[in-house]
């Protein structure tokens, strides 16, 4: 292009060209710019509108003790979507029914309003006249009967601060212990083992853990099923480094023994032996970890405190070859178990209620506490016991609160009268107000139904009529008792025999603090309203303790000043969590207590020292729960079941949960993918039995027991041992409790649901 | 040497891009209103008068070619892109590519990558919607992400508004005897179809956390490694 004025002769010849092409170049430059910007704004605005999310909420699972951390997405007022959330202690890993929560909160048959009783029938009341019903019949059983012939019976499910709320209405307020609930049927074994273990109640470890063990040993629990996000971690472990073992104990063939190296297969309620066997062979060849048992580690028989060559000597009559034919498990293999036990890098227990739900529960949690203290595999990343919970809330809600029978608040006990005192003290009421009579666990509260000393119950959250073992016995006993069921579905078993019927906000339509397994406290903010006249469980202890006459104990009203209260009252014990706020909870993917002030950032492994406060400087680790600071190693004997196979009942029935089931199924069960994936509850008959009964695939059954029978569908399957029939608890239809025997460990109170000796036989249709 | 599409790419849009500008300067030194005296010009088989030869060039250089020149860049955008490297080359992913060639990593990319379960173009496979056969959704997020990344308009850690096509997943997976064994496939299979719950709820994370990809963290600065 030439510049204009050098040739004024050709200007005509090229300037209009020069000026036409520069305006259309600078024309299409523009207008490609223009295009482009449009069309960024245009996408940026459509791409805005096209969310199927409008925002996103940290929150907490509903269902189960692992606790994952999920993000629930929010649009016009509904939850559309849950995610894993990938900053939580989860990694963003759920299983199947945490990504059915927003399916949870479009359940069918939710209740919607209080009924009463009329003529046998539950029909619609208001809110006042259920209210004052209910306060009428605790006033006045109160008056003739006393305070002890009320009641309350919660669960693991409940928001703390509503567990604290009713601990302290009935054991400040009404003045009776009988506070108790579902978490008697699951971890109380394990808080009893802890306690004569540690001192203090909550496992010491956490689900970190599991990234760093060499050597899994999941004695009694089913983690790919129960709490797969877990097991998930275990795998990702083993995948990353491949020399990890997992090692599976489990009368039955699972999906997790399946994913294990090792799966011994023992039979129903011989696993003690298996413990004393592997700590015999750990004493006798050498495995033990001498210094560590000289520093931290005490012997007890129970009754007084003995030394290393009595234990020595009591795990004699345990040799593995002593005990092989009754265990079910080869000498061999004890050996070998033993051996990886004690001597990988970093060994991590795992258990749950195949350990807990038996008469010899407390036994079995000291001995796996007991293995990890003799070997040393404590307190270094991935060695570690770790009892994993079957709620969401059954840790931090009930048994950090002490709402069950024999406990007070942060491992108090009512026993112990200076206990009573300080939590007098701290709840303001004047001294000898706390009962010093022990309330009722689960089991004695059922049976005092029965027998009709107590007369009015508060059950919330929880569905006793099906989960209580010998289950038509105690259906029968609620029918003797005024039972007021606070529920948030309608047709239970439970409400079957209630008098009043009153309907609860559920998950995120309410706001509270639950703790997991691994004692992290994490906040469920509330999301939505609840259904019609729904209300959330505080509002209705709140508005029981005003119409009792105890407004002025129950003055916190509000979940944040019930926390605000609770956690106070924490800083006054080795639970300290008086640091985990409301505003932290808010902003934080929850943290695990002690947490004595709002700048500690929480304790992942407890008595370590550069993690847990509580913890002396320079002690490296301290039990500083026991009055010289070690731990207690206990030489338990193994002791039968009651429940021993017989010519009229010869083989075992034991009970479980399933991947896609949770609890008694009244949440999950009425959520369409879940329940479809689930079926129908089947009885798991290995085909040998099969053979030999003359059962086919398919045919109805009958489960009988010495406590009741149950029939249903049997399914032949190898899964089962030869011996021992299975069926889960989530199905109303086949509600296998009616043969479960209602046995219990002495000490922790918990029922035996995992051992029956039953009949089983070909029934006509 | 093998060649392949790429070098087809480089050879034909440098000669395209050469051609159009030479064509381009020599249409703007024609002089046009001198060109209806000058004698035909000819062309291979046929002879054209030269004011119809200039105006010819001058069409090539300025629409022919520069079309051409667009649809072989756009057609290497969405082609070349399939490679790691394409993805890489914003510093913004190199997160995601270097922890899928880490062997230490247990994302699932890392966990594709190095049991090449995935032999090449391993972002493509996964995320095989913003190619040149992929749906329109994927080419106007990448419009906009091309956008905010040239203009620098975004913010670290970035995040994902799109939700991850399970169909991703189950092009390979379904029918696998490992997926259908799964009870859950089957009842969760049509709301794993239509994408309302996602695989990596149960699966994990596929690539590292937004925490590890903010700058600053601990994990940052190996992350961001230039991509070899």
């Amino acid at each position: 292009m030439r510049e204009e004025g050098i040739d004024p002769q050709n200007r005509s010849d090229t300037s209009d060209i020069t000026r036409r092409e520069a305006l259309v170049t600078l024309g299409v430059l523009g207008g490609a710019v223009a295009a482009g910007a449009t069309g960024w704004g245009l996408l940026e605005g459509m791409v805005a509108l096209r969310q199927p999310v409008e925002s996103w909420h940290k929150s907490v699972c509903r269902f189960c003790g692992t606790g994952c951390g999920v993000l629930v997405g929010m649009k016009d007022g509904s939850v559309v979507d849950v995610r894993g959330d990938e900053l939580a202690h989860n990694k963003g890993v759920i299983c199947v029914k945490g990504s059915m929560l927003p399916q949870l909160t479009r359940i069918p048959g939710r209740l919607t309003s209080p009924k009463i009783r009329k003529n046998g029938t539950l029909v619609d009341a208001s809110w006042d006249e259920a209210m004052a019903l209910v306060a009428s019949q605790f006033s006045d059983a109160i008056r003739y009967y006393g305070p002890d012939s009320v009641a309350f019976y919660g669960s693991g499910q409940l928001f703390t601060e509503e567990s604290y709320t009713a601990n302290k209405l009935f054991k400040a307020g009404i003045r009776t212990n009988n506070v108790d609930g579902n978490p008697r049927l699951c971890m109380a074994s394990a808080a009893s083992g802890y306690v004569q273990t540690y001192g203090k109640d909550e496992p010491p470890g956490s689900y970190e853990d599991a990234d760093y063990a060499d050597c899994f040993f999941i004695f009694g629990a089913n983690p790919y099923e129960c709490h797969p996000p877990i097991f998930e971690r275990i795998r990702q472990r083993k995948r990353l480094h491949p020399d990890t073992v997992i090692i599976c104990v489990d009368p039955r063939r699972t999906m997790t023994t399946l994913h294990s190296d090792i799966h011994l297969a023992v039979v129903p309620g011989t696993d003690l032996l298996l413990l004393n066997a592997m700590a015999s062979v750990i004493c006798e060849e050498g495995l033990e970890n001498q210094e560590f048992i000289q520093k931290h580690v005490r012997f007890s028989d129970g009754n007084k405190d003995c030394d290393i060559t009595r234990f020595r000597e009591f795990l004699k009559a345990y040799a593995p070859e002593k005990v092989e034919r009754e265990l079910g498990v080869s000498a061999q293999d004890i050996r070998r178990v033993a051996f990886l036990f004690a001597r990988s890098k970093a060994t991590m227990s795992l258990w749950t209620m195949g350990v807990n739900q038996r008469t010899q529960g407390t036994f079995l949690n000291n001995m796996l506490n007991g293995l990890h203290l003799i070997t040393g595999q404590f307190g270094r990343p991935g060695a570690t016991p770790f009892s994993l919970t079957g709620q969401p809330n059954a840790c931090g809600g009930v048994r950090d609160t002490g709402a069950l029978a024999h406990a007070l608040p942060n491992g108090r006990l009512v026993a112990n009268p200076g206990h009573r005192a300080e939590m007098e003290k701290l709840w303001k009421v004047p001294e000898g107000t706390i009962s010093p009579r022990l309330g009722l666990d689960a089991l004695a509260l059922f049976r005092a139904m029965e027998q009709g000393s107590v007369k009015v119950a508060l059950i919330m959250c929880t569905n006793p009529g099906t989960t209580l073992p010998s289950a038509s016995r105690y259906q029968a006993a609620m029918e003797k008792c005024f039972t007021i069921v606070v529920d948030t579905v309608e047709d239970s078993e439970t409400q079957r025999h209630a008098q009043v019927v009153l309907p609860a906000a559920l998950w995120v339509e309410k706001e509270g603090v639950t703790g997991q397994g691994e004692r992290r406290y994490q906040l469920t903010e509330r999301l939505l309203t609840p259904p019609a006249q729904a209300r959330s469980d505080l509002q209705i202890l709140v508005d029981l303790a005003d119409r009792l006459g105890h407004g002025d104990l129950i003055t916190a009203r509000s979940p944040e000043a019930v926390w605000d209260e609770w956690r106070n009252v924490s800083a006054n014990s080795l639970y300290n969590f008086q640091g985990i706020t409301y505003a932290r909870l808010k902003k934080e993917r929850g943290l695990q207590w002690p947490c004595p002030n709002p700048e500690h950032p929480g304790t992942t492994r407890r008595y370590v020292e550069s993690d847990d406060p509580f913890v002396q400087k320079g002690a490296g680790i301290e039990f500083y729960g026991n009055h010289d600071k070690k731990a207690v190693v206990y030489l338990r004997p193994y002791i039968p079941s009651p429940e021993r196979t017989s010519t009229d009942y010869p083989m075992y029935l034991t009970t479980g949960r399933i991947l896609e089931q949770f609890h008694t199924g009244t949440l999950t069960g009425r959520i369409q993918e879940l329940q479809d994936a689930a079926g129908p509850a089947k009885i798991q008959i290995n085909p040998q039995d099969a053979f030999v009964l003359r059962i086919q695939d398919g045919d109805p059954v009958e489960v009988k027991s010495k406590y009741g029978s149950v029939r249903g569908e049997a399914v032949l399957t190898e899964m089962s041992r030869p011996g021992v029939v299975f069926a889960s608890f989530y199905d109303a239809r086949l509600l296998i409790n009616f043969a479960v025997a209602d046995n219990y460990d002495p000490a922790s109170k918990e029922p035996e649901f995992k051992v029956t000796a039953v009949s089983v036989r070909k029934v006509a249709t | 040497m093998r060649i392949d599409y790429i070098h087809l790419v480089y050879l034909f849009g440098t000669l395209f891009c050469l051609l159009g500008i030479s064509l381009c300067i020599r249409t703007a030194r024609t002089r046009f209103g001198k060109l209806q005296d000058a004698p035909p010009v000819s062309l291979w088989i046929t002879r054209l008068p030269a004011e119809s030869a200039a105006k010819l060039i001058a069409f090539g250089a300025l629409i022919v070619l520069p079309a051409g020149a667009v649809f072989i860049a756009n057609y290497h955008t969405f082609e070349g892109v399939h490679e790691v490297g394409g993805c890489a080359s914003c510093h913004v992913m190199r997160p995601m590519v270097n922890d899928m060639q880490d062997p230490n990593s247990g994302t699932l990319a890392a966990r594709h990558y190095k049991n090449k379960w995935i032999a090449e173009n391993q972002c493509y496979q996964c995320h095989s919607d913003y190619g040149f056969s992929g749906n329109m959704e994927a080419k106007m997020t990448g419009f906009r992400h091309l956008a905010r990344y040239t203009t620098h308009t975004y913010k670290e850690p970035i995040t994902a508004r799109v939700r991850f096509n399970n169909q991703n997943c189950l092009n390979c997976h379904q029918g696998t005897l490992k997926f259908e064994a799964v009870q859950s496939h089957h009842t969760a299979g049509s709301r794993l179809a239509s994408n309302e719950m996602i695989c990596l709820n149960c699966h994990g994370q596929a690539h590292p956390t937004s925490i590890q990809r903010t700058p600053g963290s601990a994990d940052y600065s190996r992350l961001m490694e230039p991509f070899r």
